[in-house]
């Protein structure tokens, strides 16, 4: 059961990454079955949890740099005649049906699609139709790796802590801070494709997302948005004047965390009255 | 941090990034002000008389220059003898003062954590059980103009 988590938690990458390459319509039925290889590596999860076996977020390294998509569909589809194969040993069979049923169709659907050349590991690092100085550049390139690991990270951090939960309305934030870093992460993605500086978020080390004390999590938590937010706001300024686009882009996300403060301040309220009681 | 090729490669694809399932020993190199942490794992070749490093992964809790410093360091790390990788750590540790102090604290945590690796080996040839040696940095991740902002407020 281990095995095919982690195997389902590569191929789900593995799927995204080649979202983020793609440029035509295969785009988005790779996001879409990249979100339901996440379901399943939830589904995966949440078995071994009620199997009382431990596990952890550790994978190997997933290589994407490939110069045809259909190198990288050969590879999913592998990946998912694996985790197939794998599933004959699993102990919940209608969890093991459901999850058989959609590799069988992404698979069918995969085999079909048209082929593309891939760009997203030029190293150009030229945004299309902008022309930023080269010091915008570098700080626009260090932005997308630092915040594509970090949206990855809070992802992985939040999936644990709702795994671990059965507080209803502490896992409502949970999910919703989820959503909002994986829509993050799907625009740095985007966005690093495009400028050739496509990579797979390194793992993230077990304590990390093994929190021992929430609380202290969600403070330290809040005082990463708010710096975040100064790097979305530098980004903003340093590429204004070459792109009034990619300005607008920085400010909405800044403002977004706001959003995330906000949750992040009602869970906490949440638990200190949760002490007081 | 001024980008080239070379240092973008690091970026997109960090080299012995992860962990050793059978590794000999383990070191730490943290930083106390921010929390962030490098992991070295090693495996030592068994010449009992030139020991070398086999194989090197690390893993961080860090940002983007940590990754990139521990990607250079552990490539150029394996295959040296014990004494190597002591020079290569010291040598790390003379060019930080010419770096930004930010990149400063992040190659050095990723060279102390190489060097407590080594150190925790050296230290379990006669006492299996040693524990994992953890060093601390010394120069701060804060940049110094934001380091001198704060020390006029």
């Amino acid at each position: 059961m281990k095995t095919v988590m982690i195997k389902t938690h590569e191929a789900w990458l593995a799927t995204l990454m080649a979202g983020f390459m793609s440029k035509t319509e295969n785009k988005q039925v790779l996001f879409d079955f990249s979100n339901i290889l996440f379901r399943h590596f939830n589904w995966l999860e949440n078995e071994i949890i009620e199997l009382e076996e431990s596990y952890s977020y550790e994978r190997d390294a997933i290589p994407i740099k490939v110069e045809k998509l259909s190198e990288m569909l050969n590879n999913i589809i592998h990946r998912l005649d694996e985790i197939d194969l794998q599933l004959l040993s699993s102990p919940d069979k209608n969890l093991d049906e459901r999850i058989s049923s959609d590799i069988k169709y992404m698979r069918d659907v995969l085999h079909t699609m048209k082929d593309e050349d891939i760009t997203a590991f030029s190293m150009e690092r030229k945004f299309p139709g902008i022309d930023l100085t080269e010091e915008a550049t570098d700080a626009l390139t260090l932005f997308l790796f630092e915040e594509t690991y970090k949206e990855y990270e809070l992802i992985m951090i939040y999936n644990y802590l709702k795994a671990h939960s059965s507080d209803a309305y502490l896992n409502r934030i949970f999910q919703i801070l989820i959503d909002e870093s994986f829509f993050h992460l799907k625009r740095f993605g985007d966005m690093g494709a495009k400028m050739g500086i496509l990579a797979v978020p390194r793992v993230v080390m077990k304590e990390l997302y093994q929190v021992e004390d929430v609380v202290q999590f969600l403070k330290d938590g809040i005082n990463e948005e708010l710096a975040a937010k100064e790097e979305c706001k530098k980004l903003s300024e340093a590429v204004a004047k070459d792109s009034p686009e990619l300005e607008k882009f920085f400010d909405f996300i800044n403002h977004q965390e706001n959003y995330h403060i906000s949750l992040m301040t009602d869970a906490l309220a949440y638990f200190a009255k949760k002490n007081n009681d | 941090m001024s980008m080239d090729a070379r240092l973008i490669e690091h970026m997109m694809n960090p080299k012995n990034y992860g962990t050793l399932e059978a590794a000999d020993a383990q070191g730490i190199g943290k930083n106390p002000d921010n929390g962030e942490k490098v992991a070295i794992y090693i495996r030592v070749g068994k010449d009992e008389t030139d020991p070398y490093i086999e194989d090197m992964k690390f893993q961080a809790i860090g940002c983007t220059t940590t990754v990139v410093a521990g990607s250079m360091l552990t490539e150029e790390a394996i295959g040296l003898n014990l004494n190597g990788v002591k020079n290569l750590v010291e040598a790390t540790m003379n060019l930080l003062d010419k770096l930004p102090s930010e990149d400063a604290a992040c190659s050095e945590m990723v060279a102390l954590a190489i060097k407590a690796s080594v150190d925790t080996y050296e230290e379990r040839r006669s006492d299996p059980e040693y524990p994992v040696i953890t060093y601390k940095v010394q120069n701060s991740c804060v940049p110094k103009e934001e380091n001198m902002q704060k020390e006029e407020n």
